[in-house]
């Protein structure tokens, strides 16, 4: 984890898919050590947002770790300076088993350690080698994670954990990004459900039709009213 | 009818190995590599001009036939067909016919269209088996050409379920994109394939060639034939191009002996038509899957 006390800085990022235009000129500001948040609705340039820091898509502008500018690593490059994605929508290879999957994750790993992993979701320990297709949701939601984990990254990117999941399993998959961001790893989490996001970020950005509409910290986030009626679905206060 | 089975199998043999050479191109790039039967002939010339006009060793000519190949298969996948993956694959398919017959020409021009003998690598006395089932040969080319079948067979098991470069190939064919997230060098594995199928097309030409003799149509019908082998076996598993092949094999000489000889090319066609309509996915498809 040699980037770990790093910040990432990303400056007017803009991401075209042929004529599409999905992310118009983004800048963040990734602390390192916190969790950061993605808000906003569907098709707001959130999942492109993570990929351009992967390294997946094709992008313009910059994005840099502490001093190092690494626009030019391809993907798998920059999994070896600890940015990892977690995708969305169970992007587990469901023709392998529980520990095929995580020894994919492990791939630039010179030694490959499943007990750590394994103690944070030991659900997965009793499924070792059932083939991944054939878990539950939460299950696969959980292996996503566990196989990024198991690269040892610095900066974890996770696409909508709670994807699809029961309250329960929501409430298990927040507590267990707490903790791996208190074991020292950087976590920038893009979700949909906002409530959840704000209760375990440290700060928060809000993307509309690819731009940011609002950033701050979450206790300033949720007294807008713009969140309060757009994405909290106008709870009272 | 045992001796039929057998002659069968041996031939069959020959079909699994080119299935799994175009199942491995085929489930990594989502390629068919309509240029697989002429990489093996020219690869083969080259392995009996090293031989016969250059006076090398037989063993080493084969060694240096198998690295040419697999260079050559890397090379195509590379700077062939890598620069235009984004476009279609229909611009990919015709890069392999283009390839097709730049090798044809090639070995045209150099080598002629006349038929060349290349040597059998075994040779000596059928084993033959007496016993209450009758009496049963065995040719020591099928020993052979079993063993090259079980020996593939057995190191790509060991390959793809316990190396982590095994597994890469895996992640690349079913989600090409999240392996290259989990730090998966996916051009690398690419290349792979690609060496490997080449490979496999040397070796297919190596074994084909004591019998139809070197010529630049040498592997066409085998390609058709391990085609079908890989449809009948699902177009997935390396188990189903093995046994699709084997099967087919015996099928054919069923066919050939009890029915005629020349049906055989037409039969292998019905099967295809057969197999898709009752199993869409092949005799050995899997639900889980990867590329189609
Ligand atoms: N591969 C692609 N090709 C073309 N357009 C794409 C592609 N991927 C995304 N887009 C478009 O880019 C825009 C942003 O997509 P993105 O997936 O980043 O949104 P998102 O905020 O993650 O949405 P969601 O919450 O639904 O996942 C959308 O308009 C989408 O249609
Ligand atoms: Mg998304």
């Amino acid at each position: 984890m040699a980037n770990n006390s790093k910040n990432i800085e990303v400056k007017n990022l803009q991401v075209w898919y042929g004529p599409v235009h999905a992310v118009k000129g983004i800048d963040l500001s990734i602390k390192a050590g916190s969790i950061t948040a993605v808000l906003g609705a569907n098709g707001a340039g959130k999942s492109t947002t993570l990929k351009a820091l992967a390294g997946g898509v094709k992008y313009t502008g910059s994005i840099s770790v502490g001093d190092e500018i690494i626009d030019a690593l391809p993907v798998h490059k920059r999994v070896q300076n600890g940015i990892v994605l977690c995708p969305e929508g169970r992007g587990i290879f469901y023709s392998m088993t529980v520990k095929e999957n995580l020894l994919a994750g492990a791939y630039r790993n010179k030694k490959v350690d499943y007990s750590s992993v394994l103690d944070i979701f030991p659900v997965l320990k009793d499924r070792i080698n059932q083939i991944a297709g054939t878990l539950s949701g939460g299950e696969q939601q959980m292996l996503a994670i566990a196989r990024a984990l198991m690269s040892n990254p610095s900066y974890l990117l996770l696409d909508e954990p709670s994807l699809g999941l029961a309250p329960v399993i929501i409430q298990k998959i927040a507590e267990v990004i707490k903790r791996i961001n208190s074991s020292g790893i950087t976590v920038v989490l893009v979700e949909q459900n906002t409530s959840l996001a704000l209760s375990i970020a440290n700060y928060a950005y809000v993307l509309e039709n690819g731009k940011i509409a609002l950033h701050g910290v979450p206790s300033d986030l949720l007294k807008s009213d713009v969140i309060r009626e757009k994405y909290l679905g106008g709870v009272a206060k | 009818m045992m001796n039929q089975i057998i002659l069968g199998l041996s031939t069959g043999a020959t079909y699994s190995l080119v299935a799994i050479g175009l199942v491995m191109m085929y489930k990594v790039s989502g390629v068919m590599n309509f240029a697989y039967a002429n990489m093996g002939m020219f690869v083969t010339y080259l392995i009996w001009w090293l031989a016969t006009g250059a006076g090398i060793n037989l063993y080493v000519s084969i060694a240096i036939g198998i690295a040419f190949a697999a260079a050559m298969g890397v090379v195509v996948e590379r700077y062939g067909l890598r620069p235009i993956r984004h476009l279609s694959h229909a611009s990919m398919l015709i890069v392999t016919f283009g390839i097709l017959m730049i090798l044809e020409g090639l070995a045209m021009q150099i080598w002629g269209t006349d038929y060349k003998a290349f040597p059998e690598l075994v040779t000596g006395v059928p084993y033959v088996f007496r016993g209450d089932f009758g009496i049963f040969v065995l040719r020591r080319q099928d020993i052979l050409i079993f063993s090259i079948l079980i020996a593939v067979s057995i190191a790509l098991l060991i390959f793809t379920r316990y190396t982590k470069f095994g597994i890469a190939v895996r992640a690349v064919s079913e989600k090409e994109d999240i392996a290259g997230y989990m730090g998966i060098n996916v051009g690398s594995v690419l290349a792979f394939s690609w060496g490997f199928g080449a490979s496999m097309a040397a070796v297919v030409g190596i074994v084909a060639a004591p019998k139809v003799f070197v010529s630049p149509t040498m592997l066409t019908y085998y390609q058709i034939q391990g085609f079908t082998a890989a449809v009948l076996g699902g177009f997935e598993t390396f188990t189903g191009a093995v046994f699709g092949g084997l099967i087919l094999g015996v099928i054919e000489k069923l066919v050939g002996n009890y029915i005629s000889e020349g049906f055989k090319a037409t039969i292998s066609l019905v099967i295809i038509i057969i197999v898709l309509i009752f199993f869409p996915k092949g005799l050995f498809g899997r639900n889980v899957r990867g590329r189609v």
